[in-house]
């Protein structure tokens, strides 16, 4: 209908309209995917980090200093340099905790690196972390709830190609009792 | 519209499925008897090689000297271009075998430039340390993001792209491959 210029549509035509497009909707969504269409962006494989923090929270006694394990996995295939590589030109993986209140970091441990043969040439032997890794921190914790903040620097290689510094980021919820 | 969109989907399905299949194509290496494998497990990532058959991106950058040094300088050679960083420990290994192929073959006009894909703000003294320790005398360029984004490097290192004469891509790899495979890029590159 068209009155002064302008279509006029009335409230069952509107509704008839809503109809068709819902039910398209509802059609196609599960077809697209069923098909695996993904509207990711493909670059963000190329980006992901190779270490995760594996536990996130921590349960100690309140006010007394002791020691905890921060547990990290290495994807499997590749190595990141421990804390003290051979080569000072390699980038050492370091852990660095924020001053936060509730929880105070009194120490840290890195465990000792797995020597790992590089697969090019005669092979340099590298001093890595692999799979799973613990850092042992000491700790002293008001009673409540607390959070240890910081991150943890790295880079990881395969066999045969490195790829660059990376920073993961380290958050532990700590529950003094 | 219905009907528009289920072809949509479809035409956009095919056309994901045909590029997932050049992809996997194109990570087939194969490997000789005795030979380290694939050069890299992640090796997905396979946009160099779209300059191959290409005129490769010309640059100018600054070697550890402070002087400017551009590709199209090397009109007329063949040239490797070898990106690495000091953090590479594979990078490292290829590079005094890049140094071995330029010695052998500079007579003959080849050029070998190593582009460092440190930070830009890595002091210049301790990339030159780490070529020092490496051991190699072919030029060293400095970091530039710009050539990175012309030459859609991967996300890891080493990255080598073997040019020819007229400055077109013959080779490329991802990786450190074998010396001899890295040596046959070097004498295609050359015409050998």
């Amino acid at each position: 209908m068209k009155q002064g210029g302008q279509r006029i549509v009335n409230s069952e035509q509107l509704t008839a309209r809503l109809l068709v497009v819902m039910l398209a909707l509802v059609l196609v969504t599960p077809m697209v995917w069923a098909q695996g269409i993904s509207f990711e962006d493909p670059s963000a494989a190329a980006k992901k980090t190779h270490v995760v923090l594996a536990s996130d929270a921590l349960e100690v006694e309140a006010g007394k200093a002791q020691d905890v394990e921060l547990v990290f996995r290495v994807d499997e295939g590749y190595h990141i340099n421990s804390h003290t590589p051979k080569d000072e030109l390699l980038i050492p993986t370091v852990l660095t905790l924020s001053a936060e209140p509730g929880v105070k970091v009194v120490s840290e441990a890195y465990p000792k690196g797995a020597l790992f043969k590089l697969d090019v040439g005669d092979g340099e032997v590298l001093d890595v972390y692999q799979g799973e890794f613990r850092v042992r921190l000491r700790v002293v914790a008001a009673r409540g709830e607390s959070t240890l903040m910081g991150s943890l620097r790295y880079q990881a290689c395969d066999h045969a190609a490195c790829f660059p510094p990376k920073t993961l980021a380290v958050r532990v919820a700590v529950q003094g009792k | 519209m219905v009907v528009a969109l289920l072809v949509w989907a479809g035409v956009w399905n095919f056309r994901k499925r045909q590029a997932e299949m050049e992809a996997a194509k194109s990570k087939i290496v194969l490997v000789k008897d005795g030979a380290s494998g694939p050069t890299s497990a992640e090796g997905a990532d396979v946009s160099g090689t779209a300059l191959m058959g290409k005129v490769a991106p010309g640059f100018t950058l600054v070697d550890l000297s402070g002087k400017k040094v551009s590709l199209a300088d090397f009109k007329g050679h063949p040239v490797v271009v070898n990106f690495w960083a000091t953090w590479c420990g594979p990078c490292k290994l290829e590079m005094p075998w890049f140094e071995e192929f330029y010695g052998k073959y500079k007579g003959q006009g080849l050029v070998v430039l190593g582009v460092s894909q440190d930070d830009e703000d890595t002091p210049k003294d301790k990339i030159a340390e780490a070529v020092q320790k490496i051991g190699v005398t072919y030029p060293i360029l400095l970091p530039s993001k710009t050539i990175a984004k012309d030459y859609a490097l991967a996300d890891y290192l080493p990255e080598t792209f073997y040019l020819d004469k007229n400055g077109v891509v013959v080779e490329h790899s991802l990786g450190a491959p074998p010396k001899d495979e890295m040596e046959a890029h070097v004498r295609k590159a050359m015409g050998l």
